[in-house]
């Protein structure tokens, strides 16, 4: 059954996506309120769908995939909102909103009627295997639309060839900051997921490390952000940092979709 | 009789600043000029508007003609009576184009600045001046308001005041789109020249902590170094002093680079690649232009510079237009409100609005009392009409007042009682 919430808050989406390109182009004001305000709207929407899902179905509602990219887009857009409220981000908030559309829009499309619960997983670690790793990711997410952004603005400042949306680029400096602080917060929470994700596989498989798909994909991108974080001590900042975190999330984002589709595995179906 | 906003004045249309000085109003006088303008027999209501740019007198009027006629007089009189000369510089405004160069002038689009913020804050002060005095009356009071509106719609719908059109506000606003903020950066000007110096300036207003001053001539840089609350420091010592600072301003006359980039590349080392915005308005340049091919430099010379400064002047452009269209729309509905403001569409918008609620409530109460005979219904009938001609017997007697200035006051105070106003007017 596709919930109506659901349906609606994917609507706010599109028209906040559409309310912020209109502001990049238009440099309306009451635009870019508007788009936060359906942001906003939407994220309120879509969190009551989920909810309403969990009520109904119990937690375990959220594992399949498409539940997962719901609830990542949500805190997604929540950062997102929370992180505007400091500094002028429309140009990322353009950026964030189609994406959580997208994600919102598979899992409305793909919604299962009542999930098959991999009841083996039934287990006091699922919630703090999942809600540290998807939030994780939801951080890598933005901080991936951050550094997107800082790419197109940075080129825009060493060809000194200005689009007319320049003046509502975020400046270089406050697109790293951010980078950098989302890409610590995000890796932080991504290894108590993986530590979790180890004591869990304990419990249901019987070892902490099997070879299994999604721990070895996991391991790759965890190691990827490491050597992010670990470059920009040595001064790999800008343009090198944001090229790096936007390939750790592409590994990322086709290590989920990949593996999760591709090999289904021990994990369900699921990134889970 | 038809109403009208009207301004004449003189402005940097057609006036240079020493004309615009002669009719300037003396602080002391304004006041006195105020009370003054309303006394002429055409003027309802006046406003004296008085910046840099402009010295007009803006009223309200139901004889246009006999108004310019005054206005031009009672300006002249400031210009110690060389009415000849001041006749081809003085500017008028009538009707519909009195109302839209309020409007303009509100919204900073007939400023020599385009969209320099001043001018709302100085046009409230002269609006709150005349509405003290008590010469902005009905339609001034509106016609201001509606201006400010205005402004602020124009403000916040198009993007007219945030562009950068000269060379050093452009190294500001590139600044601002490198760094997070200024407050903790620091600038360095090497070469003490005019154009450096104004640049130094405008980052120090943007919030830039600190200046160090590097010129070939130690004393020239110690002495800009004091107006600028800087440090100077010896030329020969500057690869010393590179990596602390965040914006680099060159300006010396040299004939070969000042900076290389190999030297860049070690002070980016040494900054630990944070960024670096080099600003070179030397000719020939002072900085080698692979510079900017560093990563985390950024490298603008005078000809970036002045590019950046004509593409915002060209979006200005862009942006005015839009901004035009908006004032349109709204000198629109300001003209409809004006048109409706007389005494005898309205004595009888009024007729019409009682006497359909009469008609309404009649029909009601007797559609319920069918078995009423013909005589008590005529009763009926000639009660409610009596009673709609007594209540509209005092206002109308007011809206035929004399006092035009009353008149109007209380025009549009009926308007607005007995909800004849159109909906988008209000």
């Amino acid at each position: 059954m596709h919930s109506p919430l659901l349906a609606l808050a994917l609507a706010s989406y599109l028209l906040a996506t559409a309310a912020f390109v209109g502001h990049i182009f238009t440099e309306s004001q009451s635009l870019r309120r508007s788009a936060h305000g359906l942001l906003s709207l939407a994220l309120a929407l879509h969190a009551a769908a989920m909810a309403t899902r969990v009520l109904l179905l119990g937690y375990e509602a959220i594992t399949p995939f498409q539940e997962e990219l719901s609830f990542i887009a949500c805190v997604m857009v929540g950062l997102y909102l929370l992180t505007a409220l400091r500094a002028n981000l429309t140009v990322v908030g353009a950026l964030v909103t189609p994406l959580a559309f997208l994600f919102s829009l598979s899992a409305y499309l793909f919604e299962a009627g009542t999930p098959e619960t991999p009841h083996r997983m039934a287990s006091i670690w699922l919630p703090a295997h999942f809600v540290p790793a998807f939030v994780g990711y939801a951080v890598f997410a933005v901080a991936f639309c951050f550094s997107l952004t800082y790419l197109v603005q940075e080129k825009q400042l060493k060809s000194k060839r200005k689009s007319t949306m320049f003046r509502r680029f975020p400046s270089l400096e406050t697109l790293d900051n951010l980078n950098y602080r989302f890409v610590s917060w995000g890796f932080g929470l991504f290894t108590i997921g993986l530590i979790t994700g180890s004591l869990l596989a304990r419990e249901v498989w019987g070892a902490l490390w099997s070879w299994e798909p999604v721990q070895v994909w996991s391991a790759i991108t965890w190691l990827l952000y490491a050597a992010l974080l670990h470059a920009r001590t040595v001064g790999w900042r800008g343009r090198k940092a944001a090229t790096l975190t936007i390939v750790s999330f592409v590994v990322l984002v086709a290590s989920f979709v990949g593996v999760s589709l591709v090999f289904p595995g021990k994990h369900g179906g699921s990134l889970g | 009789m038809q109403r009208e906003v009207l301004i004449v004045g003189v402005n940097h249309h057609r006036a240079t600043v020493d004309v615009r000085e002669q009719v300037a109003f003396t602080n002391g006088a304004f006041e006195d000029a105020l009370r003054e303008l309303v006394t002429l027999p055409p003027i309802d209501e006046g406003a004296i508007l008085e910046t840099c740019n402009r010295v007009e007198v803006v009223a309200a009027t139901g004889d246009g003609d006999a108004a310019v006629e005054a206005l031009s007089h009672f300006l002249v009189a400031r210009n110690n009576g060389g009415q000849r000369e001041l006749d081809q510089h003085l500017s008028v405004y009538r009707g519909r184009d009195g109302v839209r160069h309020l409007f303009r002038v509100a919204a900073s689009l007939d400023s020599m600045v385009v969209g320099e913020p001043q001018i709302l804050g100085q046009l409230k002060d002269f609006y709150g001046r005349a509405a003290s005095v008590g010469s902005a009356g009905t339609i001034l009071h509106r016609c201001f308001h509606r201006s400010f509106s205005v402004a602020k719609r124009v403000r916040t719908e198009t993007g007219i005041a945030t562009r950068a059109v000269s060379v050093s506000s452009a190294a500001v606003e590139l600044a601002c789109k490198i760094f997070d903020r200024l407050e903790d950066k620091t600038a360095m000007l090497i070469g003490a020249g005019t154009m450096s110096e104004l640049a130094a300036r405008h980052l120090l207003a943007q919030g830039v902590r600190s200046v160090i001053v590097a010129n070939r001539t130690f004393d020239r840089a110690v002495e800009l170094a004091r107006d600028l609350q800087g440090t100077p420091i010896p030329f020969d010592d500057l690869s010393r002093y590179l990596h602390m600072a965040d914006v680099v301003i060159g300006s010396t006359s040299a004939d070969s680079y000042v900076l290389s980039s190999a030297q860049m590349v070690d002070v980016l080392r040494q900054r630990k690649y944070r960024p670096l915005f080099l600003i070179d308005l030397g000719v020939p340049r002072n900085f080698d232009p692979h510079i900017n091919d560093i990563d985390n430099v950024y490298l603008y010379d005078i000809d970036d510079l002045a590019g950046v400064a004509d593409t915002n002047r060209d979006e200005r452009q862009r942006e005015a237009a839009k901004a035009e269209t908006i004032i349109e729309a709204e000198v629109d509905g300001f003209c409809r409100w004006l048109s409706n403001l007389d005494a005898v569409p309205t004595i009888v918008a009024l007729r019409d609005r009682l006497e359909s609620i009469r008609r309404g409530e009649l029909e009601k109460t007797l559609a319920s009392l069918q078995e009423l005979p013909p005589r008590d219904r005529e009763a009926l009938e000639a009660m409610t009409q009596a009673i709609v001609n007594k209540i509209l017997h005092t206002p109308i007697t007011l809206l035929k007042q004399q006092d035009r200035a009353l008149e109007t006051f209380y025009i549009a105070a009926a308007r607005q009682l007995f909800g004849l106003e159109e909906p988008d007017d209000s």
